[in-house]
């Protein structure tokens, strides 16, 4: 089991048994490919080359391009209309579009409003979005800390939270005032905030944790305060050290449980596997608890928040700031000088390509997001939206543009799928002409993690053939309806 | 900046790397010990039968895949391992233009037919093995040789047995075991377990084919659910035989149980389903050796536990993590 730490390495600080057993653990998994047992989800996962040494040790640079091009539509949800028009003047922090649900969408930098159009996307493809010209007036808003922000209501704080335009930053953009306003019913009892990041080659949440554990430990004690629980644990994969005791100086130094609303706060170990980050593999990671089919995990008493959106949360709430900026990994062997940079929403890639030094040999791939779950992009005009945590240039070595076989019947995919359902089947059915036969093999439950994808010696797109079937059920029901 | 270079194909992006030509490589390595002490033990002429075997699988693969124009998998390897895996069940004295033969119709009835690689529902080593026992039944029974370590003469080594069809005509007759062609003074069980006795060309010696199974478990190819219940289910059946530990020593139970039961394709690939497969098959092996009409039963074992696949793998379905969820 070969783990690579991040630099700075700390040495010895977690041998936890893991090379006293590895012989031993060497021989059982040999004999029946058991796993050494660590903290983690129970079944499946994969450990892909991580390439995080790309950018660890990158700290976080702030970029601030010449002008931005803000989507209106940047979470789940109904999307906002735009509040501006061609030529107004705007500020830093402004409301420039709001959703019917009274999300925000605000102005990440100061200045002119050139148009209001459709605009390539990153995941939309196209999308009405405000292009901004950067134009800086002399009063800068800076959104300094507000007084007595600690002793706010919930109610005040999730209004903030909805104010500032929060969404998920690890990626899926889930509103985050939606999954912090409890049913009246809900019986929570632990926060986790999820600090895993264990799609390859992203570090910006671990250069957060590293750079500003204190605000990422406040953030996470904002939301604690939200939801009102006392418990919360923040998941950090072992390949992460450094972080780990940045987040424990800094729960300790901060003394979070003699707080007014006093939050036991404790960060723990997992191995480092994917998709470790996932919701569901977290919770079970860290509480053993297992969310049932297609449910939440508020059944099991449990609200899940990366990092970045806890840091984002004491940022909205104690300072006012509302999510104008996001930290993003630019990576992969395809860029010139990797970086982890603080841009505005908005950001083109282009620019930030520009800014990186530029492609670095043959480009085959850019991808938002990590390799396993990004997406491909296709125009380098798209902006960095809320949910965008890396940008990958990827070469032809790095990624996989082979083509693909049948099915050899190894049962690979079946050993990594963390939920264990059975892709191999799932994708036999759907060559075969029959989406509709595979609820059996667990299709409904998959959420495109990519594991079974990533090890089919076949290189078959299984993840591919489960959103076929998932689209044949879709419609069936639509057309049932 | 141009961007038509860039490809758009859906997550993941990236691969673990090991592929079919890959896993069907390291298989074939993993063959090589079995063989070059097949080829110490026989002589050159078992080098011959593999390579006429294999060539017999590769014609086969290259006309089939021409005439359904599905585009050639005879690079992969796995035509080779099918031809090694045939020439490892024939006699070391067979004319060398019937292991070609038999491959050329093994892997055309029973894989090109069925679809090719991935999807035949036989072992293809196997049927074509089958084939060739009813084709040529009087060559495949007794063109054995007994053992002699390089440099001894084998010409005229030409035995009308091999020690399981002596061992199943003792069972039957009820004399007592007496074995040919194990060198005289040696431990029987040792010369089993070192294949030093008359047999098919790879199944001779258990140590050599452990040893290229142990390669396969080291790269994680194999597991080891199948091989394990194969041979406890053997194990289950040896009582009966008259004696039972040269009976598991012999090398076509284990060269079945590590490299035929396991062939990905025709096996279950779900772990439950994988052990029921595996007893499944010990247990017909047995059964056909203590009372069936052949000496060498895995083969027939193997083959009919292949078309219990489909059941197997309906019947034991992996659990679905979701199923146990625990609202608290
Ligand atoms: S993508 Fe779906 S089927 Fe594949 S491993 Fe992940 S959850 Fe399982
Ligand atoms: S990993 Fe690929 S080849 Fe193996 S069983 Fe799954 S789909 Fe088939």
């Amino acid at each position: 089991m070969r783990r690579k730490r991040l630099p700075p390495g700390q040495k010895g600080a977690d041998a936890r048994g893991i090379t006293s057993c590895a012989a031993t653990g060497q021989v059982m998994s040999v004999l029946l490919w058991l796993k050494p047992g660590e903290r983690t989800f129970a079944r499946g996962g994969i450990h892909p080359a991580e390439h995080k040494e790309l950018t660890a040790t990158c700290a976080i640079e702030s970029f601030v391009p010449s002008s931005v091009t803000v989507p209106v539509s940047q979470s789940l949800g109904p999307a906002a209309k735009p509040l501006v028009e061609k030529k107004d003047l705007v500020k830093r922090g402004d409301v420039i579009a709001e959703a019917p649900d009274g999300l925000r969408i605000h102005a990440p930098i100061s200045g002119i409003v050139k148009n209001v159009q459709r605009e390539p996307h990153p995941v939309l493809v196209h999308d009405t979005a405000i292009t901004i010209l950067a134009k800086p007036t002399d009063d800068e808003p800076e959104f300094p800390e507000q007084p007595g922000w600690m002793e706010l209501s919930r109610e005040v704080m999730l209004e903030k939270i909805k104010h500032g335009g929060l969404v998920g930053l690890g990626g899926a953009a889930f509103p985050t005032y939606r999954k912090l306003t409890l049913p009246p019913d809900a019986k929570i009892d632990t926060l986790l905030i999820n600090g895993s990041e264990c799609e390859p080659y992203l570090t910006c949440d671990y250069r957060l944790m590293l750079e500003d554990a204190e605000k990422v430990v406040l953030g996470a004690w904002t939301i604690a305060r939200m939801i009102g629980v006392n418990r919360c644990l923040i998941g950090v994969e072992d390949n992460k050290q450094p972080a780990v005791e940045a987040l424990r100086a800094a729960i300790e130094r901060l003394g979070i449980e003699s707080l007014p609303f006093p939050v036991a706060m404790e960060v723990v170990l997992t191995e480092t596997k994917y998709p470790q980050g996932a919701e569901r593999q977290l919770i079970e990671a860290l509480t053993g608890r297992v969310v049932p089919r297609r449910g939440l995990p508020l059944q099991v008493g449990i609200v899940v928040q990366n990092v970045a959106t806890a840091y984002a949360c004491l940022e909205a709430i104690r300072n006012d700031k509302p999510v104008i900026d996001r930290v993003v990994t630019v990576s992969g062997l395809g860029i010139a000088q990797p970086k982890n940079l603080r841009v505005p929403i908005g950001t083109s890639i282009a620019a930030l390509l520009e800014h990186c030094g530029g492609f670095n040999g043959e480009v085959v791939k850019v991808l938002a997001g990590g390799p396993m779950m990004g997406r491909a992009l296709a125009d380098l005009n798209v902006p960095v939206v809320k949910g965008t945590s890396g940008l990958l240039f990827l070469t032809r070595s790095e990624t996989n543009l082979d083509r693909y076989g049948a099915c050899i019947g190894c049962g690979e995919c079946l050993d990594v799928c963390p939920l264990g359902l059975e892709p191999n089947k799932v994708s036999q059915y759907v060559e075969w002409g029959r989406p509709l036969e595979t609820e059996v093999y667990g299709v409904l439950d998959c959420f495109e993690c990519g594991c079974c994808s990533y090890v089919c010696p076949s290189n078959r797109p299984l993840v591919q053939f489960m959103q076929v079937a998932k689209t044949a059920y879709r419609n069936q029901a639509r057309s049932r309806q | 900046m141009s961007t038509d270079s860039l490809h758009l194909s859906y997550g993941p992006h990236i691969r673990r790397g090991r592929t079919t030509a890959e896993i069907m490589w390291l298989v074939n390595i993993s063959l090589m010990p079995a063989l070059i002490w097949a080829w110490i033990v026989f002589g050159w002429q078992v080098v011959a039968i593999t390579l006429s075997s294999i060539l017999g699988c590769m014609v086969a693969e290259h006309l089939a895949c021409r005439l359904t124009k599905i585009p050639s998998t005879i690079r992969d390897g796995s035509v080779v391992c099918t031809g090694i895996l045939l020439a490892f069940t024939l006699p070391p004295a067979l004319p060398l233009w019937m292991p070609f033969v038999g491959a050329l119709l093994g892997v055309l009835l029973a894989k090109s037919v069925f679809g090719g690689l991935g999807y035949n529902i036989f072992n293809i080593a196997l049927i074509a093995r089958a084939i060739m026992m009813a084709t040529f039944p009087v060559e495949m029974t007794t063109r054995w040789l007994a053992p002699g370590l390089i440099g001894a003469s084998q010409v005229d080594a030409f035995t009308g047995a091999t020690p399981l069809a002596v061992m199943k005509a003792a069972t039957q007759s009820g004399e007592a075991l007496q074995l040919t062609g194990v060198p005289g003074d040696m431990n029987p069980w040792l010369s089993f377990f070192l294949g030093l006795q008359s047999g098919s060309i790879g199944e001779v010696s258990v140590l050599f084919v452990v040893l290229g199974a142990a390669f396969l478990l080291w790269h994680r190819i194999i597991k080891l659910y199948i091989p394990l219940s194969v041979l406890a289910g053997a194990a289950l059946m040896a009582p009966y035989s008259d004696a039972p530990l040269l009976y598991m020593l012999s090398g076509g139970l284990w060269l079945g149980a590590f490299f035929m039961a396991t062939d990905y394709v025709t096996s279950p690939s779900t772990p439950r389903g994988q052990i029921v497969f595996g007893l499944g098959i010990g247990l017909l092996t047995g059964i056909i050796r203590n009372w069936g009409g052949y000496p060498e039963g895995i083969c027939y074992a193997i083959l009919l536990m292949n078309l219990l696949v489909p059941a197997l793998e309906e019947w034991f379905r992996p659990r679905r993590v979701a199923d146990r969820g625990t609202p608290s």
